[in-house]
């Protein structure tokens, strides 16, 4: 096991150190460099400032050789500096990698609270009423196209019923008042984008749990468990849910590697300052530290629970066994 | 339905008469057995009908063109943003270009109703003039002065201004275009795409999947490291860059992709890219678990190939996490494809998508609400109806889960 | 389940109900929605018009230009002429220089009651013009050549231009920085590249209120969310009215009247909505009586479409004229921008002192079918059996192409497409991302139509890198200039290189109106309209005047009141 975990690890930081490199040379491959994009804005820069700039960003370099100028500053700890913003990525990114994981963990762990409890009630009776309610609710909730319900929400709670602000991450010019204070003023800006992240993870959460549920629960094993005269939920958590992890560690560890990568539109309508924006931003502006720091995070992230699921397997079902 | 015991099976059976039990025990093709099982899923039958419905719509999306007599891309910017159920008149412009295709078709019947106008005076200009003098009249008062003619020559030229007048379903949109027939040829890209890319993707899911899981090893390894790089590589640049690619430049695509379908197949090879990866990993999740159970043992024992396992063995195994899948993915690709034109990456216009529509409405969410309604609307019910479809086909093949 | 839905959202409604419209917002605090993103307010550097809208409160420079196009002082105490005899015109090595007078006012502070000083425009001037620093367009500076600070009076100096030019005392974005805060930054990190900018005050210690001069200084500052103004307690002019103001990031314009109002902002800038939205809104807020004023103001900026004079069909002078009198511009404006926008006759904006509408001298295209057909027959290109012209058995089809996601223009691409199907011509459309538009398919001269785009210029400037046949871009000048279309035309170039050095304001327009008749009579490019500037105020809010250029209205947010 901790030689398969070891060597996982080493395999996955080849693998990181590799899709670094491509998504630099992506970059590259991009039409257009920052300063291309700026003179499409100002007519007024001359050939002149082109070849000046250029040669000051260093994009008169091959890529192979800005991408290792790039990595021996990251090996040293210096994160480098967004052209877009002109600020260090670190202070740039650190407040906004911070709320991008507090509303995608929390609309995570929401979903999952109540999808896969859910999800295990509908599989358990399957064509009963519950069940109906149960999928109608799933498949409307993937089905809502995201900034449309992001939308309908604001309008409805924000300027219909004002009671909670339409966009934001915290009162402007309140953030100096006490733990509990701040807390409940984030709270209160959280629960929109948390309540419209969550209605769509729920319904694909609670589809997968169900789906797997039901297929675990046609097993022989479990008829032998219920003729053995065990209690219904020993049955049913012991012997149906645990088999039915496989897939759902799959699913979960797919939603927990973008904790960090933020979702574009959901933040975009509420306005929320997360990583999400940012990064889109960066790439399409090209401001290369920015988006390169956000690839290896998210890069790592999915990479890393990968790996994560994987190690679960082992624990979720003893048959999969790591050499 | 597994609570029962086998004492009542037995029970029932017995009750049985002798050409009934014959009946039961001829065995049941496959297909009929499915088919049974799928009918008594109600909403999973909704679904399918639905999406007949939808399909059908695509196929006939030019039937019904004819039919209605209403041009996708006809526009008429005096009359936009209307309500539904309401009746237009068309721009002036259009009405001189028709009326002059009119003349130049026409000639003896134009002639003989311009002499006629003039004579009775219903216009005070030229004869020349005199038809399109009436075109800037209110199409029910230009009807009614060439009914009033009662010329045979008139009949075509009334049928002509009869088509000034345009019923609008479901309203116009922000260039006056009806609503109604965009939202059919945009049923036909949406859809189109949408079950294109989910099966592609799924298939190439599939592959990948099981060749990994069952290997496992070195395969496994380089095959999943593939898949998670592909599902980390960050989508915006890749997207970029196939945006800056001219598709109708490279030589074997020439004869299929020109300059007003490009943006669709770039849709396709888009979306194929960024979603089979998940499906890959869902089958080798379920192929490793397999690998190991007794029945592939046997058949292994038993000598079968590495093929034979694979395709009769395990992906009966795997098909039902695949129609889940396949069934979600085709609502997944028709969102993706409306977020994709929210980057100004989706299907170009004039060219009607449910994504477009929808995205190019919400910022008028306010103004008019049903031109973001409908479209999501439809979206809403095409994705909710393909993931009945799913449930419902899924329960029908499984072979564990057959009731009988 | 979907019963306690139900009975959840009336509980809703029974509260929403008890809650008071929004308040109209008073001289205690204004908070202003903006939709585009802004960066470190770093005057040198700074490029992002989200930034320079917010910068004009806190910072001034030595001129400006007004809403009404006039340009009037705000550092300086005047304006230098040759008239005057404040400014002349020297030789120095043969060629024609300038050297002109500039006089602080007295009252001028920074924010730390530190004085502005000569001495902080020579510290801009070098930092700008390091190499290290990467200042986008450098000419502005180093179109100053040298200044001199009077030994008697350290607010007395002289600038010596590079050229004799008639625009040299325009210097509205020639900001001073702070000599005792920036330059000990400048000295230490200067031999590092891109150190300064990394290192400046303006970015490590923003709130610090010596950066500023202007009637407001920044309190708070969010990247990405918002930043917050207090007033300057040493601003050299009339103490601004409103206490506190807060421009708030709202990044998707579909959610900015949400916004509004929910009174989580009170007003919407020039960088807000969208035509279509804001037109919208207007007649709303009308309906419903809500307290907001929307304004429409016609702004300097083009929007064209160029025309790639080099494409075999678009060679034919006759086509591009037909392509011009085939679309109906003002049936577009009535109808799809509601005469809110006004139709385009050439590149030079009504705003501008240069601008004509004289038949004598440029040529109107008004719509006429008539007309075009005409012209394309004489062309050769004869109407098909499928409504489409053909010449050679060649179908009339050409690409156009504009920026993908742009709302406004594809609404009037696909307009114009449709216009041009009457008249047989083809349009394919082939839209790309902005980036990969401006990035390649233009600066690299890609596209081979027509291209729908804007120019955003400023009254009375010249239009040498839009038409100047040296400004085509090409491998050789490293694809720099705007020339797009690729016009050549001897006496435009003649004209533009005389343009500059033209002193007499008569002799400088008739030199513009020479270019605008050939520019008309030969149409490498289609006019199509001049955009306006949009915003929302709320009705309480009085002295605001939107200025339609890029010295924005928040020059005069002093006066602004919301009594």
């Amino acid at each position: 096991m901790t030689t398969f975990i070891t060597r996982r690890i080493l395999q996955t930081l080849a693998v990181i150190v590799i899709l670094s490199y491509v998504c630099f040379y992506l970059m590259s491959l991009m039409p257009g460099d920052p300063v291309d994009m700026m003179v499409a804005s100002n007519p007024k820069i001359t050939a002149e400032d082109v070849a000046r700039l250029k040669s000051l960003y260093g994009l008169d370099q091959p890529v192979y050789k800005r991408y290792a100028s790039w990595m021996g500053s990251i090996l040293q700890g210096d994160l480098g500096y967004s052209r877009t913003y002109r600020v260090p990525v670190q202070e740039l990114m650190g407040p906004r990698l911070w709320n991008t994981f507090l509303l995608s963990a929390i609309s995570l762990i929401l979903s999952i609270a109540i999808a896969v409890p859910l999800g295990v009630l509908s599989a358990l009776k399957p064509g009963s009423r519950t069940d109906y309610v149960v999928n109608l609710f799933s498949f409307g909730g993937i089905s809502i196209p995201s900034f449309w319900l992001a939308i309908v929400l604001i309008i409805l709670f924000a300027v219909k019923f004002p009671l909670l602000p339409a966009g934001g991450t915290q009162t402007i010019g309140a953030e100096n008042m006490g733990f509990w204070a701040d807390l409940k003023d984030r709270s209160i800006y959280l629960i929109l984008p948390v309540l419209s992240l969550s209605i769509q993870q729920i319904g694909r959460f609670s589809r997968y749990t169900r789906s797997t549920m039901l297929e675990a629960m046609r097993n022989d094993f479990i008829r032998t468990a219920r003729a053995k005269g065990l209690s219904r939920s020993t049955v049913i958590w012991q012997h149906g849910f645990r088999n039915a992890l496989i897939p759902l560690i799959t699913i979960l560890a797919l939603s927990f590697s973008g904790l960090f990568s933020g979702a574009i539109l959901t933040e975009t309508v509420f306005a929320y300052q997360g990583v999400g924006k940012l990064v889109y931003d960066s790439i399409i502006g090209n401001d290369y530290n920015v988006a390169m720091i956000s690839f290896v995070i998210s890069v790592s992230m999915v990479l890393l629970m990968n790996l994560v699921a994987d190690i679960l397997y082992g624990f979720a079902d003893p048959r999969i066994s790591y050499q | 339905m597994s609570e029962m015991t086998m004492n009542e099976v037995e029970i029932e059976t017995n009750q049985l008469s002798s050409k009934d039990r014959a009946e039961l025990e001829k065995a049941q093709p496959m297909w009929k057995m499915v088919l049974t099982q799928f009918m008594d899923h109600k909403l999973a039958v909704t679904g399918a009908v639905i999406i007949t419905i939808f399909m059908l719509i695509a196929i006939f999306a030019g039937t019904i063109q004819s039919i209605t007599d209403i041009d996708p891309d006809a526009q008429n910017v005096g009359n936009r943003y209307l309500a539904p159920l309401t009746t237009a008149q068309v721009g002036q412009d259009v009405r001189e270009t028709e009326i002059e295709r009119f003349i130049t078709e026409n000639p003896e019947a134009a002639d003989a109703v311009q002499k006629a106008l003039v004579t009775k005076e219903i216009v005070a200009v030229a004869e020349a003039d005199a038809i399109y003098e009436l075109g800037a009249k209110e199409t029910t008062e230009a009807i009614s002065a060439l009914q009033s003619l009662s010329l045979k020559e008139a009949a075509g030229l009334i049928s002509l201004f009869k088509s000034f007048e345009t019923f609008h379903l479901f309203g116009t949109d922000e260039l006056g275009r009806d609503v109604f027939i965009r939202l059919v040829y945009g049923t036909r890209v949406s859809m189109g795409v949408g079950v294109l890319v989910a099966i592609a993707s799924a298939l190439i899911g599939l592959l990948i999947g099981s060749i990994a899981g069952f290997y496992g090893g070195l395969v496994d390894t380089v095959l999943m490291r593939v898949t998670d790089a592909l599902l980390s590589l960050p989508h915006i640049p890749v997207l970029i860059v196939i945006a800056a690619i001219d598709m109708s430049k490279i030589p074997w695509l020439k004869a299929i992709i020109s300059t007003s379908n490009e943006s669709i197949f770039k849709m396709i090879i888009i979306l194929c890219l960024f979603s089979w990866m998940s499906v890959a990993r869902l089958v080798r999740g379920s192929i490793l678990s397999i690998r190991e159970r007794e029945f592939v043992l046997a058949a292994r024992t038993l000598g079968a190939k590495d093929s034979t396992i694979i395709v009769r063995h395990m992906f009966p195994n795997v098909i039902a996490p695949m129609l889940v899948a396949i069934t979600l993915g085709v609502g997944e690709s028709i969102l993706f494809e409306a977020a994709l034109s929210f980057l100004g990456l989706g299907i170009m216009p004039p060219t009607p998508s449910w994504g477009n529509m929808l995205n190019n409405a919400q910022e008028l969410i306010y103004q008019a609400p049903f031109l973001a309604i409908l479209p999501g609307l439809l979206i809403f019910l095409t994705t909710v109806s393909f993931n009945y479809l799913g449930d419902g086909l899924q329960d029908a093949i499984d072979p564990k889960a057959i009731r009988r | 389940m979907l019963k306690k839905f139900a009975k959840g959202l009336c509980l809703v409604a029974g509260l929403g109900l008890s809650i008071q419209a929004v308040a109209a917002p008073t001289n205690a605090e204004l908070k202003i929605g903006i939709s585009q993103e802004f960066e470190t307010m770093n005057p040198l550097i700074m490029s992002m018009s989200a930034s320079a809208y917010m910068y004009r409160m806190v910072g001034r420079s030595l001129v400006v230009l007004t809403p009404e196009g006039k340009w009037v002082t705000q550092l300086a105490k005047e304006i230098p002429s040759l008239e005057k005899g404040t400014a002349k015109i020297i030789e120095e090595g043969g060629k024609k220089k300038i050297v002109a007078n500039w006089e602080i006012i007295e009252s001028a502070k920074w924010g730390d009651g530190k004085p502005v000083i000569c001495q902080d425009f020579i510290t801009s001037h070098t930092i700008a013009t390091s190499p290290t620093v990467s200042v986008g367009e450098k000419e502005q500076w180093t179109q100053v050549e040298k200044i001199d600070i009077d030994p008697k009076n350290p607010k007395k100096c002289t600038f010596k231009y590079e050229k004799a030019k008639w625009d040299f005392f325009t210097l509205a974005q020639f900001f001073p920085v702070p000599t005792h805060l920036e330059k000990p930054v400048f000295d230490k990190y200067s031999k590092q590249k891109e150190g300064y900018e990394k290192n400046s005050n303006y970015v490590r210690n923003p709130t610090n209120p010596g950066l500023y001069n202007g009637p407001y200084v920044i309190s708070d500052v969010k990247l990405g969310s918002h930043v917050t103004f207090a007033p300057n307690p040493n601003f050299y002019g009339k103490q601004p009215n409103i206490k506190k103001v807060i421009v708030k990031l709202i990044p998707n314009t579909g959610t900015m009247e949400a916004n509004l109002r929910s009174g989580t902002i009170d007003m919407i800038s020039t960088l807000g909505l969208d035509l279509d939205q804001a037109l919208a809104f207007d007649k709303k807020a009308k309906a419903e009586k809500l307290a907001f004023d929307t304004h429409f103001v016609p702004s300097v900026t083009y929007e064209h479409i160029d025309l790639r004079l080099d494409n075999p069909i678009l060679k034919d002078v006759n086509v591009r004229k037909a392509l011009l009198y085939s679309i109906n511009r003002e049936d577009l404006v009535k109808a799809l921008f509601e005469n809110k926008q006004q139709v385009a006759l050439h590149n030079v904006s009504p705003k501008d002192p240069w601008f004509t509408a004289d038949p004598k001298i440029i040529t109107v295209y008004r719509y006429s079918k008539r007309e075009a057909g005409k012209l394309l027959d004489a062309a050769g290109w004869t109407m098909g059996k499928d409504g489409y012209r053909y010449k050679d058995g060649k179908k009339l089809s050409v690409v156009f192409q504009t920026t993908a996601g742009n709302k406004t223009r594809e609404l009037v691409q696909v307009y114009l497409q449709n216009q041009w199907k009457q008249a047989g011509i083809e349009v394919l459309i082939k839209n790309e991302p902005a980036r990969v538009f401006f990035g390649d398919t233009m600066s690299k001269r890609k596209f081979d139509g027509l291209a729908l785009f804007a120019w955003v210029s400023s009254p009375e400037n010249s239009p040498r890198s839009t038409v100047y046949s040296k400004a085509i871009p090409n491998n050789s000048n490293g694809w720099s200039g705007q020339n797009y279309h690729g016009w050549t035309n001897a006496t435009v170039d003649k004209n533009l290189e005389a343009l500059d050095l033209e002193f007499n304001a008569k002799k400088r327009a008739d030199l513009v109106h020479e270019i605008l008749k050939l520019y008309t009579a030969e149409v490498p490019v289609l006019p199509l309209y001049y955009r306006s500037d949009i915003s929302v105020t709320p009705k309480n809010l009085k002295n605001y005047k939107m200025a339609g250029h890029q010295f924005y209205e928040t020059n005069n947010i002093e006066d602004w009141n919301l009594n």
